[in-house]
């Protein structure tokens, strides 16, 4: 009974692996080499696994590493480099920074800048907090953002009714306005989501393509700026809230905050040090890397005080930082062996007849590609896997690198449709605050809006930028 | 006796807590209240539990926290358990939950005359959740609220009762349309497992106070004598009980023949059908059918597993 509890849990294991010994008993196709079939193999397997997840993320990186040995596939030094880069430090940093800032209670502070501002009407406190939480999250994180706002959310939910079942529909459009706000504002800076740093990666070990924090900003913070009063309003629309007047929520809420007194020294030196690693990022991270730049904010916290080691080991995921390492080594294999381009070319292959061959038609494909894989997967495997074959596209059909890697990440970060890909979802979800209809049910018109909204900024900002 | 009641926060769920409550208080009862949360993957829980203290400096529950305090204020409205003393209202009641008791976050809570009443908390996927509860805990009795109020749905339970139902280790009760009379319809094949039930279902009704009826269906016209046999037999076991009852022979299909009767009824009992061995652990098509299609609680006994069997004699 147990062993077959056992296979049933792990079978997606099981599959993987017969699928990975099928593949490298076939005969290898035209254009790849017998090493490219090997890696290829990899590829299939550790993808099945992305999605399956038939044992936890961190395990499929460590299992990416030791295929990769076991299949010959590059040395033990090798594959522990391409683990660790600065991009990787990037990530490490970001998170330990987020860490120090989610200590500080500035989360109720939050809260009553946006009520303050917005005063009791539903659709402007809706529209204020999409605008709040993406604003932070372009620059902190999606995962701290929505950690952070989520009790300002439910706060706002228990205040406005003695019965929360009376405001379901309230309940939903509050939370999933602050998890949709912190998803898509992920893409604003490099330092917004984790998945951000591969595409850095990507681009600069695969393509020797820098780009700084400041071009990243200039060629992403626009979707994000036009996002908000979408996400508002659609949300406002789908969800039409029971309550069209909080008032009664934001007093209880003031009174509720009041309690906290006014700003402490470590606040301000809280965000005083982020704002001096934003400044960095902004301006000094070109020479020294980001990582490096993250890691002197990390140091500046741990020397202020203002978190201790055991925050840090307690609060950080280390584990995705193996999983964004084990994504990395992965692409960088698939661009070695050639896999990487034979996949490119088989998909412009596919997608010659229907007339697509380079340009915005073609970054079109490739959005419609990562916004179906982003339904599945999270959005840093979602990059991960997808990234060094966008970009290989992009090179092999004379389109910009640059643009495709944009559309890649940005929409990677369009998973309206189930809570899986998006941390900031994951964590509403999770929380048991909202259900997966709720997703589907804004979700649709949101991803609709967003394919439009990108397409129309790569075709034409991008190359107005580019052009200059 | 130790009945285990699951709760998703529903308003049915609700209701079948304040049934069970009843029960439990008339009967003396052991009670464990449960909620299953959804899942949480590994590689997101540091983030989840990130969220989780920050609702916590704000004061603010879970759902699931928030689910079984409002089944632990129903039991103390129906009177199973003390109020609460001043002191401890002001603590926050998910800082006295303790986790890892048996698999689940617990809290204990002592009954008017002695019950133990334990609100638990489980994460993963319901019917695996529950039937894991009731496995470990050695319960009696699960009582499975289901949605079954208006329109169409009234006539269709959810697929969790239904799978727990078919399931469970031990005798199931799905409650939807609770009402608020107590009159039970105690149904007899001449099986063992029948008398078994029979009993069970008096006892409760005996305790509740309620009328009973027994029934018994034959399925053609020929078979009407030895149906009516049965009923007879089973009021005599249950007179010997000091309980009063009716006894009533339909003839038909089982399942629609209880299930027409049961519009006159407020609890429906059936033993978990199936003589031989091999079925005696999973539901006939009748008790199935009468859960799915009828209107009313239904209260399922079956053998519990790895107990010595109920005989009885006449």
């Amino acid at each position: 009974m147990s062993f077959v509890a056992f296979l049933t849990k792990r079978k997606w294991f099981f599959i993987g692996l017969l699928i990975g010994a099928f593949l490298l008993s076939i005969p290898v196709p035209e254009g790849l080499s017998p090493v490219g079939m090997r890696a290829l193999a990899l590829v299939m397997v550790s993808f099945l696994f992305f999605i399956t997840e038939p044992i936890p993320l961190p395990g499929v990186a460590l299992f990416i590493a030791v295929s990769q040995v076991l299949l010959g596939l590059a040395t033990p030094s090798a594959v522990a480099q391409s683990f660790m880069s600065d991009s990787i430090f990037f990530i490490m940093g970001s998170l330990m920074i987020a860490t120090a800032l989610v200590k500080q209670n500035l989360d109720k502070r939050i809260a009553l800048a946006i009520v303050r501002v917005t005063g009791p009407c539903t659709g402007r406190v809706i529209f204020g907090l999409v605008a709040v939480s993406a604003l932070l999250s372009s620059f902190i994180g999606e995962h701290t953002v929505a950690a952070m706002m989520l009790p300002v959310g439910v706060a706002l939910i228990n205040f406005s009714a003695d019965d929360t079942r009376k405001v379901r529909n309230l309940s939903s459009a509050i939370l999933l306005s602050i998890a949709y706000g912190a998803m898509v504002a992920g893409i604003g800076s490099p330092s917004g989501g984790t998945r951000n740093a591969i595409m850095l990666a990507y681009w600069k070990e695969l393509f020797a393509v820098d780009i700084t924090y400041f071009t990243w900003i200039q060629h992403a913070y626009p979707v994000v700026l036009l996002e908000i009063p979408f996400i508002s309003f659609i949300i406002y629309r789908t969800f039409n809230p029971e309550i069209k007047d909080l008032s009664r929520a934001i007093a209880a809420l003031r009174k509720n905050v009041r309690k906290e007194g006014r700003m402490t020294q470590q606040d301000w030196l809280t965000i005083g040090i982020f704002l001096l690693t934003v400044l960095m990022w902004m301006s000094i991270s070109d020479t020294i890397g980001l990582g490096i730049t993250a890691l002197i904010g990390v140091l500046l916290y741990l020397v202020a005080g203002i978190v201790r080691w055991e925050d840090l080991n307690n609060n950080v995921n280390w584990g995705i930082i193996l999983v964004y390492g084990g994504a990395i080594s992965l692409g960088i294999i698939m661009k070695r062996t050639g896999v990487a381009e034979w996949i490119s070319l088989a998909f412009l292959n596919g997608v010659a007849p229907l007339g697509i061959s380079s340009g915005l038609p073609l970054l079109a494909a490739i959005s419609f590609m990562t916004l179906s894989l982003a339904a599945f997967v999270s959005s840093g495997a979602t990059v991960g896997i997808l990234g060094p074959i966008t970009l290989h596209i992009a090179e092999l059909s004379g389109t910009s690198v640059i643009a495709a890697g944009f559309i890649t990440v940005i929409s990677s970060s369009f998973s309206f449709l189930t809570p899986v890909a998006s941390p900031a979802c994951n964590i509403m979800y999770g929380s048991g605050f909202l259900n997966r209809n709720d997703f589907l049910k804004a979700g649709w018109k949101l991803i609709l809006v967003s394919f439009v909204l990108i397409l129309l900024v790569s075709g034409g900002y991008w190359v107005f930028l580019d052009f200059n | 006796m130790k009945f285990l009641m699951c709760t998703d926060g529903e308003s049915y769920a609700e209701d079948a807590i304040r049934f069970g409550g009843k029960l439990a208080k008339e009967m003396n009862a052991d009670v464990s209240i449960l909620h299953v949360r959804p899942p949480v993957s590994a590689s997101s829980r540091i983030q989840l539990t990130t969220a989780r203290k920050k609702l916590d400096q704000w004061d603010l529950e879970l759902p699931g926290v928030e689910y079984l305090i409002r089944a632990k204020e129903i039991l103390s409205e129906i009177g199973l358990t003390r109020p609460i003393a001043e002191k401890k209202e002001e603590e926050k009641i998910s800082h006295v939950f303790r986790s890892g008791i048996q698999g689940a976050t617990e809290l204990h809570l002592i009954g008017q005359h002695g019950e133990l009443v334990r609100l638990r908390m489980r994460e993963g996927h319901p019917v695996d959740e529950v039937l894991e509860e009731a496995d470990l805990g050695d319960y009696d009795l699960i009582i499975v609220g289901s949605r079954g109020h208006q329109g169409i749905s009234k006539y269709f339970v959810g697929s969790t009762a239904l799978r727990i139902a078919d399931l469970a280790p031990c005798g199931v009760l799905i409650a939807k349309n609770i009402r608020e009379d107590d009159n039970f319809l105690l149904c007899t094949d001449g099986s063992r497992l029948s008398e078994k039930a029979e009993i069970v279902g008096a006892e409760m009704a005996q305790a509740l106070g309620a009328k009973m009826t027994v029934l018994a269906v034959a399925e053609t016209e020929e078979n009407r004598e030895e149906a009516s046999k049965l009923a007879r037999r089973a009021d005599m076991i249950l007179s010997q009980m000091g309980v009063a009852l009716q006894h009533k022979v339909r003839v038909g299909r089982p399942s629609e023949e209880i299930i027409d009767e049961a519009h006159d009824h407020d609890i429906v009992v059936m033993g978990a059908s199936g003589s031989s061995a091999a079925k005696k652990f999973f539901l006939g098509s009748t008790p199935l059918k009468v859960i799915e299609y009828g209107v009313c609680p239904v209260l399922v006994i079956r053998e519990k597993r790895g107990k010595i069997a109920l005989e009885v004699t006449n």
